[in-house]
């Protein structure tokens, strides 16, 4: 095994840093490495809590009825333990990984933006933060269970500061989500080092890619209806409490489970991406059928999108789409067959040897047949309508979820050595893995001979008490491994051995360098131009190839450190806990004042932050060759802005079609609700868009006085656009009107009925949007004519446009639907 | 910036001045009255062509790689068989 040239000499860069005994450090640091080990140690911590959690639902199952907690009590626990494990521990945990180790492995010295990498994670952190405080807010936390079906989300039953305070605090960590999925999209599509096409990325950073795809468009659809639920409890708007018949609830499971399946992949894929690493270093054999793996993982990301609608074969749905959707459910377990065939023949042909990690890999490709295999009961109709409801589903679910986390237990024994530069205790890990196997199938296993018992609630026969009491225990020994291997981890830190860089023969580039790596990785430009990276062993694929990802080229040194990412979530976290009380209190409101004030500041600093990001060079960048990276930034952050918008329009479509699509003209919507503000809206935002146009013209004609009177022009026009909207809306909260009953109401507000909530929010989704982009032309026009700049870069101009554009075209489609038909 | 792209530019903003137009006219005219969904296919085709005119020439989408313009039509996909697949599932 090679070593990467000259890897010493970046531990220099570590001199410009705070110490990482300091918590300076930790607060300021953007180095993806940092940020992982931020991610990992947040995410144990999640692990802990909402497995006490657990633990206190399986003390409460010991015995039938209420024993140590109220029935409201442990609505919220059963809520909160779902919510924390699916959001704030399992995709987090595997995040540690992804950032600590996809640079490394595909050659890059860091992510594409990595203030913005730090943002993620500070808003995962205060996301988790305010869901833990939605417990101790008035009224306790939410009690409507992990998956928040509508009408239990309704502000009618969870009218709590607290409860909104947790389905906040869940917004918070979708934006990280969408914000960290654009970075890996533009990471991966753009710093791929010299020779290393997309399908030559390690199974773990291709499980990532899938996985990341999945993120930005199922996140985006789970943002808007969290969006939608928010406004709900805050503004008053009647989504999910409207009086036509069913549709609210229909809606919220809709957009839910379109997040939702995916989301089970989501969490799923970077465990087969582990797996696929363990399983080859630990059987010194290349992974047979990797083609068709990576075949699979990407088939699987596509039809995640159109499984959804098994999870509601319960509801009333009609009999033709629920027999659609029991096919492309059996459908999707086919490729998952090809890669348990795979990594199963990838043992049979290497030389296997039993490591911890490698322990793990073989655990969890049991628990994983045992939760597929279960799981297929569930996608045909006629089982899923008595297993539904059910501890069956329990119990299925966990083995595939925390399966997939077994993995991810897996990863950490794996890639433990290469993080800490110290090799762990191997007999206390097989203890480990042992106590943690034994833990996890007295805990899950029983549950599915408690397929008769009701989920979500305390009082069951007295048959299924042996049952339930195996599971407790097993809980606690499951419980245990987890301590166990904290501790595994900390005696290791203090007295373990050196690890040295390849502790176990691995054939990725991250054991080409130091254990643990530098801060900038590599020292100069990787290139894996002389062969491919699972070649790294020449002793195995027996072609004498090495590929040590290091020629050595100087380069300008990059920024690690900023202290606005962390600025900015702490502000937006003031003000969602603001948000969470908005309308029962003012000293809430003032709070929310205060965070937007923070937000406005903090955002101000990062403009005008001087911070030099790793700039890649002699990249691969399939398919997106001649694609600036900044651009392609921009255009992936907009693929999920259209997934927002496009759920924001698909429910107001949804609720229109349920309700009558003519009828909701006629019964729902005022007179006075005009074309004509609509229509001088769209020529002020058309017009707006032409402005951007000619800033861009005069930029080319070196005309300072053009770009900045043409951006102040759109800067007026989208004022102009607002303050039209403000005297649309003014008129219409105060108008007297007839609805299609007869009755006379007095006024037309988010709260009247349904078509004025979708009214009202979708426009407002869309105003706020024009908000974002006046403060950032202030910040360009600013720019412009006191520092003179874009005259010789016009990308921020351009980029600018882009978005702005895109809110044009979003209008575009809201003025026919609002306005006219 | 070329003297031709400039006048493409404006061309193009005349357009979809004049198409916003027409969309109204469709309403104003009662051709929403007298064949609803007509109107409503034609007010929709509009909007569409203007969206077309603003993303592969105000954003550029035309000169960019087509890999650009699949990213799009990816998302665009996604939620249009979001809201199809819901609406048709509880007629």
């Amino acid at each position: 095994m090679a070593h990467a040239e000259g890897t010493e000499g970046s531990h220099d860069d570590e001199e410009h840093m705070p110490p990482k005994s300091s918590i300076k450090r930790w607060l300021v640091t953007t180095n993806h490495k940092d940020v992982g080990i931020l991610y990992f140690m947040t995410s144990l911590f999640y692990l802990v809590f909402g497995g006490v959690l657990a633990l206190l639902i399986r003390l409460e199952l010991l015995e039938s009825g209420s024993t140590i907690l109220s029935g409201a009590g442990y609505n919220q626990v059963v809520s909160g333990h779902g919510l924390i494990m699916i959001f704030f521990f399992i995709s987090p945990f595997a995040f540690g990984f992804a950032n600590y180790f996809i640079p490394l492995q595909i050659g890059a010295k860091d992510l594409a933006f990595p203030r913005l990498n730090a943002f993620s994670f500070w808003s995962y952190f205060f996301g988790g933060l305010l869901f833990g405080l939605s417990f101790f807010l008035g009224g306790g936390s939410f009690s409507g269970g992990w998956t928040m079906y509508a009408p239990l989300n309704a502000p009618a039953y969870m009218p709590a500061v607290g409860s909104t305070a947790a389905v906040l605090g869940v917004t918070l960590f979708v934006i990280s989500t969408t914000v960290s999925s654009a970075n890996f999209l533009t990471t991966m599509h753009s710093m791929r080092a010299e020779g290393m096409r997309i399908r030559d990325m390690p199974i773990f950073s291709w499980s990532i890619l899938m996985t990341v795809w999945m993120m930005l468009i199922a996140f985006a659809a789970l943002l808007a209806a969290l969006i939608i639920m928010v406004a709900d409890h805050v503004l008053g708007t009647t989504y999910f409490t409207t009086s036509v018949e069913g549709s609210g609830s229909f809606l919220w499971m809709h957009l839910f489970w379109f997040f939702g399946h995916p989301e089970v992949y989501i969490v799923l894929f970077p465990a087969l991406g582990v797996l696929g690493e363990i399983l080859k270093t630990f059987t010194g054999n290349r992974l047979a059928g990797r083609k068709w793996i990576m075949i699979a993982l990407g088939l699987v990301a596509i039809q995640s999108f159109i499984v959804w609608m098994h999870h509601m074969f319960l509801t009333g749905l009609n009999f033709e789409t629920k027999t659609l959707f029991m096919a492309t459910t059996i459908a999707i377990s086919l490729p998952f067959d090809l890669m348990i065939f795979g990594f199963i023949y990838t043992m049979i042909k290497g030389k296997v040897r039993l490591t911890t990690p490698m322990l793990y890999a073989l655990g969890t490709i049991v628990l994983f047949i045992i939760g597929g295999i279960t799981g297929v009961f569930l996608g045909a109709i006629p089982l899923d309508y008595n297993l539904r409801g059910g501890y069956w589903v329990v119990a299925h679910f966990h083995y595939v979820m925390f399966g997939g986390a077994a993995a991810l237990l897996g990863a950490v024994f794996y890639w433990f050595p290469k993080m800490s530069g110290k090799m762990y205790n191997e007999t206390l890990g097989k203890l480990q893995f042992g106590v943690f196997f034994v833990g996890f199938n007295l805990l899950y296993f029983p549950l599915f001979f408690a397929y008769e018992m009701p989920r979500r609630v305390f009082v069951y026969d007295v048959s299924i008490k042996m049952y339930q009491n195996i599971a407790t225990v097993g809980g606690f020994i499951l419980g245990t491994s987890i301590l166990m291997m904290v501790g595994i981890m900390l005696h290791a830190l203090k007295y373990g051995e050196p690890a040295g860089d390849n502790p176990w023969q691995g054939w990725t580039s991250e054991w080409t360098v130091s254990s643990p790596p530098p801060l900038e990785n590599f020292s100069g430009t990787p290139s894996f131009k002389s062969g491919k990276l699972d070649m790294l062993n020449p002793a195995t694929d027996g072609s004498g190839v090495e590929t040590d990802g290091g020629h050595a080229v100087a380069e300008e040194h990059a920024d690690h450190a900023s202290i606005t990412p962390f600025l900015i979530s702490l502000a937006t976290f003031v003000m969602f806990l603001g948000l969470s009380g908005f309308n029962q209190s003012t000293a809430y409101a003032a709070v929310a004042g205060i965070g937007i004030v923070g937000m406005i500041g903090s955002l101000l600093w990062f403009g005008f932050e001087g911070f030099k990001a790793p700039a890649p060079s002699n990249v691969n960048k399939w398919p997106f060759e001649g694609v600036e990276q900044s651009k392609l930034g921009v255009w992936i952050f907009l693929l999920s802005d259209i997934v927002v918008f496009g759920a924001f329009i698909g429910a107001s479509v949804f609720m229109r079609f349920a309700y009558g699509w003519q009828d909701w003209h006629y019964d729902l919507i005022p007179e006075e609700h005009v074309v004509l503000p609509g229509l001088i809206n769209t020529y002020l935002l058309l017009t707006s868009s032409f402005a951007v146009v000619l800033a861009l013209v005069a930029i080319k004609k070196k005309s300072k006085k053009g770009l900045v009177g043409s951006l102040a022009a759109t800067f007026v026009l989208g004022v102009g656009f607002l303050y039209n909207k403000g005297v649309e809306w003014n008129h219409l909260f105060h108008i007297e009107w007839t609805n299609g009953a007869g009755e006379l109401i007095q006024g037309w507000g988010f709260e009247t009925n349904i078509a004025s909530s979708t009214f009202y929010l979708t426009t407002g989704m869309h105003g706020l949007h024009v908000i974002l982009g006046l403060l950032i032309l202030a910040f360009l026009i600013y720019r412009a004519w006191f520092n003179n700049a874009y005259m010789e870069d016009d990308r921020p101009v351009e980029y600018f446009g882009l978005y702005w554009h895109f809110v044009d075209i979003v209008w575009l489609f809201l003025f026919p639907l609002f306005y006219i038909i | 910036m070329s003297e031709t792209k400039w006048k493409l530019y404006t061309a193009i903003y005349v357009v979809l001045f004049a198409f916003a137009s027409l969309q109204v006219a469709v309403e104003t005219l009662g051709f929403l009255d007298e064949m609803y969904w007509a109107a409503v296919g034609a007010i929709a085709v509009l909007s569409v062509i203007k969206a077309v005119f603003v993303a592969a020439y105000y954003q550029h989408l035309k000169f960019e790689p087509r890999s650009v313009t699949y990213l799009v039509l990816g998302g665009l996909v996604a939620v249009m068989f979001l809201t199809a697949a819901a609406s048709f599932s509880i007629t």
